[in-house]
């Protein structure tokens, strides 16, 4: 009977009832918007991050990349193809990826430019760095002797798909090395600096420029990022001399300190949301409720108690808030199956030269935490309006006796 | 007959913007059990306050107040809720009957928050729609009936609760002369036979014609 003569409430004032839930339902559906666009942004660019940069993380000699050496492959991984093997035999470990990065000068015709040069394993890399985006030509898998170089770099030396490109290396006895190697490709990834300063060419040809067969790094292909713990187990158990070191402590400057920032922003977007939807509800429902003060009293007169009165408030704040919730999640399933299903085309971000499209990446648990935000923001307007009423006088209530 | 309220130097008391208003004022007053009351006086005379203290919907200040034996100042908020949900029943000027409920529903609400069983619910909203002749109205929203009929309704609510007392302020005010006649008779013939205490508050001649017994108030006190 409570809940029937709360539904029965609700229909008292339909425009009004109606009102309250669109509030709870835009409320609802903008924060499942502005969470799903989040999580579509962050996921987009952890993808990015570790399909076309640094794998899932990366092995390094121990304090490696705090120092700086000025002979640093002394300090680079020995007997890489042992641990490669020891790697490849852990769980979730579904590809290595020896890796050397080196300063370089790079010859086309008469312009000479600096890069920062990376041996990769061409073939087995492109497996999985998949999101290198080539603007011309292709990887480095069908070509012993070929380079890939950034957009800007390739801009810089003049050169296109097919070109000899001589690369200039010093050696670990100090002698200058040279390799003339053709490009196959021009890669994009959207970040400038990568892009302008970045070539890749094979490991081998690499490792015979610097005269070493030690590598600088081993990236990690596993199958999920939650496989990392794992692996950074097994290394400071098994090889105390090196560290797993996680791609979002590589990237800590752009991926890391993304994920913070958005994840901050949507704290603040978030309080002023449900802050606007309770604010709405309550005056609202304030209203409503002083409209039926003397009903109230009547109930109290009749031996409800405060505690009765509030619970009927609640069931009609209750009933708002899911009907507003699910109606805000369902709308914005709906929006992103029909008009935004193939994403949100988003300017470039700061230190990214090209568009980009957000696709909003919602999930059951997101869409569950998100209605219990309206639902409790619906239910805790009601109940604060109420607690007035629910603590008047019972005569007073009453008014007229 | 026993002896259902027993009071003694009743005093009240409550504030109008910054004015202290002396309500009641040293009033003792004993009720019977299955009597019909009626308190008389003009506006201001403290009738309603009399009522609110005899309703527990105020709290005494000053005097005793003994309902059945029980001293009012004594119990607690849930033992009040218990004795207002169980063994009395109100009827308003204003009928405040819920709107958004039919007329049996009405009557049912506070069965149902009684804990009754359904058959019960059921039976005594029947019988009290036909003992106050609208049983074919139980389907009608309050907005649909008349001000008797509503008055009626509001009468039948409080009568199937089965309450030892039935409080009414004015109950008659807002009806015409020949409606209120007819909630009179219903109000009396519950007295009469049924054995409720009834006690209702009213400046009709034809109300304290009908009452056992008629208390008159002025400035607070009984004259």
């Amino acid at each position: 009977m409570l809940l029937r003569l709360a539904l029965r409430n609700l229909l008292r004032n339909v425009r009004r009832t109606v009102a309250l839930v669109l509030t709870v339902a835009i409320g609802t559906g903008s924060l499942f918007v502005f969470h799903g666009f989040n999580n579509g942004i962050m996921n987009q660019y952890r993808d990015n991050t570790v399909h076309a940069r640094f794998g899932y993380g990366q092995i390094q000699t121990h304090g490696y990349g705090e120092r700086v050496y000025e002979r640093p492959w002394e300090h680079w991984i020995e007997h890489p193809q042992a641990l490669r093997s020891e790697l490849l035999a852990l769980p979730g470990v579904r590809q290595v990826f020896p890796r050397v990065e080196f300063p370089a000068l790079l010859t086309s015709g008469r312009i000479t430019v600096s890069g920062k040069g990376q041996g990769v394993d061409g073939p087995e890399e492109y497996k999985f760095f998949n999101t290198l985006n080539f603007v011309a030509g292709s990887n480095l898998s069908s070509e012993p002797k070929g380079i890939v170089l950034g957009i800007g770099m390739a801009r810089g030396l003049g050169t296109g798909v097919g070109d000899p490109v001589t690369v200039l290396v010093r050696g670990a006895r100090g002698e200058m090395n040279r390799a003339v190697l053709k490009v196959t490709g021009i890669f994009h990834t959207g970040l400038k600096e990568f892009d302008d300063s970045v070539f890749r060419i094979p490991l081998k040809v690499a490792s015979g420029l610097l005269e070493t067969d030690r590598v600088e790094s081993i990236a990690l292909g596993l199958t999920t990022a939650e496989d990392f713990p794992t692996v950074d187990d097994f290394i400071r158990t098994h090889h105390p001399e090196l560290e797993a070191i996680p791609f979002s402590v590589l990237d800590e400057v752009y991926y890391q300190h993304s994920v913070d920032w958005l994840d901050a922003q949507f704290g603040v977007i978030q309080l002023i949301i449900v802050a606007i939807v309770v604010l709405g509800i309550f005056n609202t429902v304030s209203t409503g409720i002083l409209e039926r003060k003397q009903e109230i009293g009547t109930l109290r007169a009749n031996g409800e108690s405060r505690y009765d009165i509030m619970r009927l408030l609640g069931l009609e704040g209750l009933t708002l808030g899911v009907l507003g919730a699910v109606l805000g999640i369902a709308l914005v399933v709906g929006l992103n199956a029909t008009v935004l299903s193939h994403g949100i085309l988003m300017p470039p971000a700061p230190g990214i030269t090209r568009q980009f499209l957000v696709m909003l990446e919602l999930t059951p648990l997101m869409a569950a935490t998100t209605a219990a935000l309206g639902i409790s923001a619906a239910l805790g307007a009601t109940l604060v309006a109420g607690m007035r009423v629910a603590r008047m006088g019972i005569a007073e209530a009453l008014r007229a006796w | 007959m026993g002896v259902l309220y027993k009071g003694e130097g009743i005093a009240f008391e409550y504030r109008l913007g910054t004015q202290a208003v002396q309500a009641l004022n040293g009033v003792d007053i004993a009720i019977e059990q299955g009597g019909f009351y009626c308190l008389a006086g003009p506006s201001g005379s403290g009738k309603t306050t009399l009522l609110n203290l005899l309703g527990l919907i105020d709290d005494m200040q000053t005097g005793r107040l003994l309902f059945d034996g029980a001293e009012l100042a004594e119990l607690s908020e849930a033992e009040k809720n218990r004795i207002r949900r169980f063994r009395i029943g109100f009827v308003f000027q204003t009928f405040n009957l819920f709107p958004v409920l039919r007329a049996d529903e009405n009557v049912a609400y506070f069965l149902h928050r009684q804990g009754l069983p359904r058959s019960e619910i059921r039976q005594r909203v029947a019988d009290t729609l036909h003992a106050v002749g609208l049983w074919e109205h139980r389907h009608k929203r309050p907005a649909e009936m008349s001000g008797g009929q509503r008055q009626r309704i509001a009468i039948a609510r409080a009568l199937a609760k089965k309450p030892e007392v039935i409080l009414g302020d004015e109950p008659t005010a807002s009806l015409d002369q020949e409606t209120g006649k007819g909630i009179i008779e219903t109000l009396a013939s519950l007295a009469g036979d049924a054995g409720v205490t009834v006690i209702i508050s009213s400046h009709d001649p034809m109300v304290l014609t009908r009452a056992k017994s008629v208390i008159t108030l002025r400035d607070g006190r009984i004259v």
